[in-house]
């Protein structure tokens, strides 16, 4: 210590120990939080049926309904089923006699779908050969989105061997389900002549399903023949 | 008179020191798991339902990641205390924890803003170690990107 000048060492000696208190302080703090990345992985999936469809089982498990595994429990963790590829291309027909031809009476078509009980659960939602199951779903992460839009590319009209031609127009389809109630998500519509047209959206992570009941609208008297032509129906994502 | 003062300045900060140090091991003190290592840190979230429900709903997002947990417990050691892990609140939004351990630590779940003791006993190692397999579960509508998740463990010293 210098005489005259002990408050130089005090200050000195007070800035040490700050300086220690402040490094005690620093090692303190390096303790440390553990930090994951959570990023989600395939976050879309699409699932369209238009008539007969292929899971693995039930979505939520079991050969009845109720299933035995409500959701959100349901999937492969609990029995349930998950969705295949099916490339069946069912038909919607009628056959008209002579008599009925052109007669202003709308003619009930029917399928050969076997598809009645919605794959999400087991219930039975169509009723065969009287109505065609449409359905699936729109999975997809973050906030909700628009809705997933479901077309129809229809041609411009049904031929035959002799280049005869019927209008797709003529076709029309009503929509329901067994204790539906409320408006359809594939709502009732006539085909256009050529083109490609909405028939339905799917609101996204709900599974959207309806059973179309088609019907020749049978006002005009095309030439005898075996009228045929295909309609695909294409999901598309927001 | 300055000299007196300046030892009074001297021995105050050191005092408060002393005591906020005593304060803060009364309380819980995030432990150093710095050496800690991920086996995949980055958690790919999957949905738990591929399907969803007519109603909507059931958009739960789970993921699972393994982690090699090692706490430098060594400013506890020949102290007992209870460890517990705890994971704030913090975006993405609500998040649940379950985890299953190596027999270390406790294996258990808890939601964002809580935390769940894992051990409690004398510690008698520097170190702590153990595996643990932590699974999260978000609500799949929150995650519209890439988001990190913090937790930590905790003593309380007895």
């Amino acid at each position: 210590m210098t005489p005259g000048h002990p408050e130089r060492f005090s200050r000195g000696g007070l800035c040490r120990a700050l300086l220690g208190a402040v490094l005690l302080a620093v090692f303190s703090g390096s303790a440390s939080a553990y930090t994951v990345t959570l990023d989600a992985d395939a976050p879309m999936t699409i699932y369209l049926q238009v008539g007969v469809g292929a899971f693995t089982a039930d979505y939520c498990g079991g050969t009845s309904y109720p299933p035995t595994n409500q959701t959100p429990n349901c999937g492969p963790a609990y029995g349930g089923g998950t969705p295949e590829i099916n490339s069946t291309v069912n038909t919607v027909s009628a056959s008209l006699t002579l008599a009925e031809v052109g007669n202003g009476t709308k003619q009930a078509m029917t399928t050969n779908s076997t598809a009645t009980n919605s794959f999400l659960d087991g219930y039975v939602f169509c009723t065969v050969p009287g109505q065609l199951y449409i359905g699936g779903f729109y999975r997809t992460a973050g906030a909700t989105t628009a809705a997933a839009q479901v077309t129809a590319t229809v041609p411009a009209a049904l031929t035959d061997p002799h280049g005869d031609t019927l209008p797709f127009s003529k076709i029309s389809w009503t929509s329901s389900g067994n204790g539906d109630a409320g408006a359809e998500p594939f709502p009732a519509g006539t085909f256009v002549n050529g083109g490609v047209q909405t028939v339905g959206t799917m609101a996204s992570n709900s599974w959207n399903e309806s059973c179309w009941t088609f019907s020749y609208l049978n006002n005009t008297v095309p030439a005898s023949g075996f009228y045929t032509g295909t309609v695909t129906y294409t999901m598309t994502t927001p | 008179m300055s000299t007196v003062y300046s030892r009074l300045a001297f021995f105050l900060p050191l005092g408060l020191t002393i005591i906020w140090a005593s304060a803060a091991q009364a309380k819980s003190i995030t432990i150093d798991d710095s050496a800690s290592q991920a086996i995949a840190p980055s958690v790919s979230m999957h949905w738990k339902s591929a399907a969803p429900s007519r109603a909507g709903g059931g958009n739960l997002m789970v993921g699972t990641t393994t982690i090699r947990v090692r706490m430098n417990v060594m400013p506890w050691l020949r102290h007992s205390g209870r460890i517990y892990l705890s994971l704030p609140t913090q975006p993405p939004g609500p998040i649940t924890l379950s985890w299953i351990t190596q027999g270390r630590f406790l294996p258990g779940q808890l939601q964002s803003g809580s935390r769940v003791l894992v051990y409690a006993g004398p510690i008698t190692t520097p170190f702590m170690e153990d595996t643990l397999t932590f699974q999260f579960t978000v609500d799949g509508s929150l995650i519209r990107r890439a988001v990190p998740v913090t937790y930590h463990f905790e003593m309380d010293e007895d």
